[in-house]
């Protein structure tokens, strides 16, 4: 398993989005395994429910992987309260990507 | 932590909190503690992902939330035996205890979470501050006698063309990893034998917490919303038009509206 530092941004340095997108696939191959569904390369356009046909568990368990690699600053229960179903089942890896580095500049 | 051992077996759970309620809920300052609530989901093609999705960060803004996936649901073990409602309770204290809480929660049940719920209630009237119900299941008198086969699954609302349309809604790839899972909590434990062994609750009346329960006009267990309001004294019931079973995923905007005044009145 990637130890968690390799993620973390160094002190005073800022977290990429190509950092994200890579650490969220390798949390999707992890939480997902052998079985994720993968036409080709996951993109900031990539939809969880549509292209990737994610189980809404997998998600939850998605979501708790990022809280972990990158510490409660990446608050999702705050930023999901704001949401209704239909938000959720439509967003898509740049949505999550967006949402992890702009909690992680602020 | 997404796993805690209890009960002999490994539950997948969320302890949802939003980061600005501090470290610990209980130590802080001049703050008032945050209330618990414990989140119970339905049977077999359900999983804790019901309240992530609907209403359970909204709760978590004024309450500690725990989300649960009961045995052989989500990402839960599924041991082969070990399915009746008592069970459930058993594991729900095995886990109240693995997390220090000992303090009366606040116990949000959908479907058959409804009827872990209100057991927990009976058994345990100490550990429950109020039940907040969604289209809770129970099951009442004459029911035993007319289960025999999948009609245990139909009472509680899972019958099998409910499953079909469900699974038809998605694509592929979830449709055969729900499906296989489906199949093999059916075929492979003894879920059914446990639910057509499960008598009639007896002890209604019992309960005595605060209880809300809301129920769709169109709910094929409507009959249960009436036995709560007329045995459970201290319960409110809601009907909400044009809705079935499905109340929480149908109408999550109004339940969650529900919920957050109910916490504010009873937390």
């Amino acid at each position: 398993m990637t130890s968690p530092e390799m993620a973390d941004a160094p002190q005073g340095g800022v977290v990429t989005a190509d950092a994200v997108l890579a650490e969220l696939e390798r949390i999707l191959t992890e939480v997902v395994g052998d079985e994720l569904l993968l036409d080709g390369p996951i993109t900031l356009d990539t939809s969880f429910d549509a292209d990737l046909q994610l189980e809404s568990i997998e998600f939850v368990a998605l979501s708790e992987q990022l809280l972990t690699t990158y510490g409660e600053r990446v608050d999702f229960v705050t930023w999901l309260a704001g949401m209704e179903l239909d938000d959720i089942i439509a967003l898509t890896v740049g949505d999550v990507v967006g949402f992890v580095v702009a909690s992680l500049q602020a | 932590m997404p796993h805690v051992e209890a009960n002999g077996l490994r539950f997948h759970v969320q302890v949802l909190k939003p980061a600005d309620a501090g470290g610990s809920v209980d130590g802080g300052g001049d703050a008032a503690p945050r209330p618990k609530v414990v989140m119970l989901h339905g049977l077999v093609i359900d999983n804790l992902s019901s309240w992530y999705y609907t209403i359970a960060p909204a709760v978590a803004m004024h309450a500690d939330v725990y989300l649960i996936d009961l045995r052989g649901h989500g990402r839960t073990d599924m041991p082969a035996t070990g399915y009746t409602v008592e069970d459930n309770v058993d594991d729900l204290v095995a886990l109240l205890d693995q997390w220090g809480i000992h303090e009366p929660v606040h116990l949000f049940g959908n479907s058959f979470g409804g009827v872990v719920s209100l057991a927990l209630a009976h058994r345990h009237p100490e550990r429950v501050a109020s039940l907040f119900l969604v289209e809770a299941h129970f099951a009442v008198e004459g029911w035993g006698e007319h289960m025999a086969g999948s009609l245990a699954l139909a009472a509680f609302g899972l019958d099998e063309t409910a499953v079909q349309d469900w699974l038809a809604e998605n694509a592929d790839r979830k449709l055969s990893r729900l499906a296989k899972r489906a199949e093999r909590f059916l075929t492979e434990t003894s879920l059914i034998d446990d639910l057509q062994a499960e008598p009639p609750i007896a002890w209604l009346g019992e309960i005595a917490c605060p209880t809300y329960a809301m129920y769709g006009s169109e709910s094929d267990i409507l009959d249960r919303a009436r036995e709560l309001e007329a045995k459970v004294s201290s319960c409110e019931l809601e009907i909400v038009p044009d809705c079935s079973h499905s109340l929480l995923t149908e109408q999550s905007a109004l339940v969650r509206e529900r919920a957050l005044a109910w916490i504010q009145r009873v937390g």
